[in-house]
C-alpha cells in the first residue's frame, strides 16, 4: 500500500466488535457453516449486521460472508455470534459429503485431468 | 457796593436795597427842596412828579447797581474756574508724564526679563534636547535589541513549530502505514490469539496516531489523511471511537445515513475523538459515554453525554472559549489539555459548532453541529469506490445479486463508469470488467455456457486442484505467505491490477482465512472443469475462496 489510509475504511476492526476478537467457545460457526438470515435488517442496526442479514437471505458460508464484508473470519464470527444470540440468523452445518475417501477424490481428479 | 465773595441773592439783594435806599433818600431830598423852592401853585404837581421821578430813579439805580454786582461776581467765578482748569491741566500733564515713565520702565523691565527668560529657556531646551537625544538613543538601542530578540524568538518559534509539524506529519504517516500494515496482518492471520494481539496493537497505534494528529493540527500541519470518498456517519463515529482508550464504554445511538465529505471526514473524526476522549476520561471508569446523532436542518448534531464530572460555570465558559477556535495562539496550552484546543482548530477549519452544557445523565454534554455543507449523502458516491473488495473476477458478475457493501443502503454498483466506459473494480482485470459489461445479468452470465464460462470453470478447477495436491502442507499455507513483502512496500491494488503481469504481485488483501482446500467449491455451484491444466496461469479469474497462498502464480486477481 503506497497510499496508506486513502482507500481503506476509517473504522478499526476492534470498534466493529466492541473490542472482542474471539467468539464464544460454543460458537457454532466454522468456515463452511451455512448461515441463513431469520429476519430483515432493521434501522439503527450496525451496518455489518445489516449487511450480513442482507447477504444471508440465501444460505451463505461464513467464509463467503467474511470475504464479502472484507473482514477477517474471526471478526465475522463474532458478528455472527451476536446475530445468532439475538436469534437473527441460524447456522446450518453442511451435510457431510457422501464421498470422503481421499483415494476416490484423487481418482476423480486424475480422471478429470485426463479429460 | 461791597464785594461779597459769595455770590448769591442775599448780597445782591442787599446791594439792591442799599442802592435803592441811598437813591431814594437823595431823590426825596431833592424833591423836597424843589417843592420848597417852587411856588405854591406848582407845588403839588411838582411833588407828585418829583416823587414819581425819584421812585423811578431809585429803581433804575438799584437795578444797575445789582447788575454790576452780579457781573462782578460772575467774572470772579469765571476766573476761579479758569484757574482750576489750568491747575487740573497741569496735574493731568504731570500724571501723564509719570504714567509714560512708568510704562517705559515696565517695558524695559519686561524686555529684560524676556531676554533673561529666553536665554534660560534656550539653555534648558538645549539641555533637555540633549537629554532627550540620549534617552532616544538608549531607547532606540533597547528597541533594536528587543526587536532582534523578538525576531530571534519568532524564528525559533517558527523553526520549532516547523520541526514539530514535520515530525508530527511523519509520525502520522508512520502511524497510518502501521495501521494499514496491521489491517493487512489482521486479514492474514486467522489465529484468534494472533488476531487479538494485532487488535491490541492496532488500538495502541490508533491512539498514537491521534496524538500525532493533534500535534499536527496544533502546529498547523496539513491534515494527515484524506479520504477519497464520503465517509458514512457510522464509520465516522467508529473511527473516532477507535482512537480513544475507552472505546468500549462508548455507546452509539445513530440511525443517520448521512456521510461526511471526504475532505472533512478526518477533521470531524478527530474532533469527535477528542470530545469522546474527554468524556471518557472525565467520567468514572465504568460509566458509559453515550453518543447520539440527530439530523437537523442545519446539519447533524452529535451529542456526547457522559455521567462524570459536572463542569462548573467557569469551566464551561473556558471550554466554550477553547473550542470557539478564535485564539490561534499556542500560549494557553498545557501538556494535558490539548484536546479542546485541537477541537477548536478543527471546528474553525470545518465550520463545526461545539457547545457544552450540563448533561441530563449527570455529567457534561457536548453538542457538535456538523454543518450541512460538509455533509453529503453516501448513496451517489458509494458505488464508485464503495468498499473496495478484492473479489476475484470470477465472482464479479455476481456480486450485484448479493451485494454486501459495508454501507447497506447503497444501491448496486454500476458496472459502467459515467462515460459508459468499462469500469474496472478493484482487483479485477480490465478484461473481466469488459466481460461483466457485455453480460450485465450476473446470473445469466454465470449459467450461460460459453468459452468464458469454460475458462472460468477451468480456472476454478485448476485452483481447486492445486489446492488439493499439496494436502500435507495445507496447514502451512499461511507461513508460506510469510516471506511476502511488507504490505506497506507492496504495490497498491490499483497498481497491481494495472501491472502487465499481475501474477507477480503479492496480494495484500489476501485473506489468510481462506477455507481449507477442498471445502471451498462447496460454497458455490458449478466448477466442473472443461479444459485441462495450464489454464491456471492465465489471467482468467479464479474463485475467490479457492485460491490460497500456496499458489501465487495462480493468484492473479485477488
Amino acid at each position: 500500500m503506497n497510499r496508506p489510509g486513502r482507500d481503506d475504511a476509517p473504522d478499526r476492526l476492534y470498534t466493529i466488535t466492541q473490542g472482542r476478537s474471539r467468539s464464544s467457545p460454543d460458537d457454532p460457526f466454522d468456515l463452511v457453516t451455512l448461515v441463513v438470515a431469520e429476519s430483515d435488517p432493521v434501522a439503527g442496526m450496525q451496518s455489518e449486521h445489516a449487511a450480513i442479514l442482507k447477504l444471508t437471505r440465501f444460505p451463505t458460508s461464513v467464509a463467503e460472508i467474511a470475504a464479502e464484508l472484507r473482514l477477517p473470519v474471526g471478526i465475522t464470527k463474532v458478528l455472527l455470534s451476536d446475530l445468532s444470540a439475538a436469534g437473527r440468523v441460524s447456522a446450518r452445518h453442511p451435510r457431510r459429503p457422501a464421498i470422503t475417501d481421499p483415494d476416490i477424490l484423487e481418482q476423480v481428479l486424475v480422471g478429470l485431468r485426463n479429460l | 457796593m461791597t464785594a461779597p465773595t459769595h455770590p448769591g441773592d442775599r448780597p445782591s439783594l442787599r446791594t439792591f436795597v442799599s442802592a435803592l435806599a441811598v437813591t431814594g433818600v437823595l431823590s426825596a431830598l431833592l424833591v423836597c427842596a424843589a417843592v420848597a423852592v417852587a411856588p405854591g401853585s406848582v407845588r403839588t404837581p411838582l411833588a407828585a412828579g418829583g416823587a414819581a421821578a425819584a421812585l423811578l430813579l431809585s429803581a433804575a439805580v438799584a437795578t444797575a447797581a445789582q447788575a454790576r454786582q452780579t457781573a462782578r461776581d460772575a467774572r470772579r467765578r469765571l476766573e476761579s474756574v479758569t484757574q482750576d482748569v489750568g491747575r487740573l491741566l497741569q496735574q493731568q500733564a504731570r500724571t501723564t508724564e509719570e504714567a509714560r515713565r512708568e510704562q517705559q520702565r515696565l517695558i524695559d523691565e519686561l524686555a529684560q526679563q524676556r531676554t533673561e527668560f529666553t536665554e534660560s529657556f534656550t539653555a534648558e531646551r538645549a539641555r533637555l534636547e540633549e537629554e532627550g537625544a540620549r534617552e532616544l538613543d538608549r531607547l532606540r538601542r533597547e528597541n533594536a535589541r528587543l526587536t532582534d530578540e523578538g525576531e530571534r524568538a519568532r524564528r525559533d518559534r517558527a523553526a520549532a513549530i516547523s520541526a514539530t509539524s514535520n515530525t508530527a506529519a511523519r509520525m502520522q504517516a508512520l502511524a497510518t502505514a502501521t495501521l494499514a500494515d496491521l489491517r493487512a496482518m489482521e486479514d492474514r492471520h486467522a489465529d484468534e490469539d494472533v488476531l487479538a494481539d494485532l487488535l491490541h496493537l492496532d488500538h495502541r497505534t490508533a491512539q498514537a496516531g491521534r496524538l500525532a494528529d493533534s500535534i499536527a493540527v496544533l502546529t498547523g500541519a496539513r491534515s494527515g489523511r484524506r479520504w477519497a470518498r464520503p465517509i458514512a456517519m457510522e464509520s465516522i463515529l467508529r473511527g473516532a471511537m477507535g482512537r480513544i482508550a475507552g472505546y468500549r464504554r462508548v455507546r452509539v445511538h445513530s440511525v443517520s445515513e448521512t456521510a461526511v465529505a471526504g475532505h472533512a471526514a478526518e477533521g470531524v473524526m478527530h474532533a469527535l475523538a477528542e470530545l469522546l476522549d474527554n468524556a471518557a476520561n472525565f467520567s468514572p471508569p465504568t460509566a458509559e459515554v453515550h453518543v447520539y446523532v440527530e439530523e437537523v436542518p442545519a446539519g447533524i448534531i452529535v451529542s456526547v453525554e457522559d455521567s462524570g464530572l459536572v463542569m462548573g460555570e467557569v469551566q464551561l465558559r473556558r471550554a466554550e472559549r477553547a473550542v470557539a477556535g478564535d485564539t490561534a495562539e499556542l500560549g494557553g496550552l498545557t501538556g494535558t489539555r490539548l484536546g479542546l484546543a485541537v477541537v477548536g482548530r478543527l471546528a474553525r477549519k470545518h465550520g463545526l459548532k461545539v457547545s457544552f452544557r450540563p448533561s441530563a445523565r449527570g455529567g457534561t454534554g457536548v453538542l457538535m453541529l456538523v454543518p450541512q455543507d460538509i455533509l453529503t449523502s453516501p448513496a451517489p458516491a458509494a458505488p464508485a469506490v464503495a468498499a473496495p473488495r478484492p473479489e476475484s473476477a470470477a465472482s464479479a458478475p455476481s456480486p450485484d445479486a448479493v451485494d454486501a457493501a459495508p454501507a447497506p443502503e447503497t444501491t448496486a454498483p454500476p458496472e459502467e463508469g459515467p462515460a459508459g466506459l468499462p469500469k474496472r473494480r478493484r482487483g479485477r482485470t480490465l478484461a473481466a470488467a469488459e466481460r461483466g459489461r457485455s453480460a450485465p445479468d450476473g446470473a445469466a452470465s454465470r449459467t450461460a455456457p460459453g468459452t468464458d464460462e469454460g475458462k472460468t470453470r477451468a480456472a476454478r478447477f485448476s485452483s481447486f486442484r492445486q489446492a488439493v495436491r499439496p494436502a500435507a502442507p495445507a496447514a502451512a499455507a499461511p507461513s508460506q505467505d510469510g516471506p511476502a513483502p511488507e504490505p506497506s512496500h507492496a504495490p497498491a491494488p490499483d497498481d497491481r491490477a494495472l501491472a502487465p503481469d499481475p501474477a507477480q504481485a503479492p496480494a495484500p488483501h489476501d485473506r489468510a482465512a481462506v477455507p481449507p482446500p477442498g471445502t471451498a467449491p462447496d460454497s458455490r455451484p458449478g466448477g466442473h472443469p472443461s479444459s485441462g491444466a495450464g489454464e491456471h496461469s492465465s489471467p482468467a479469474p479464479s474463485h475467490p475462496h479457492t485460491h490460497t497462498h500456496t499458489h501465487p502464480e495462480g493468484d492473479t486477481t485477488s
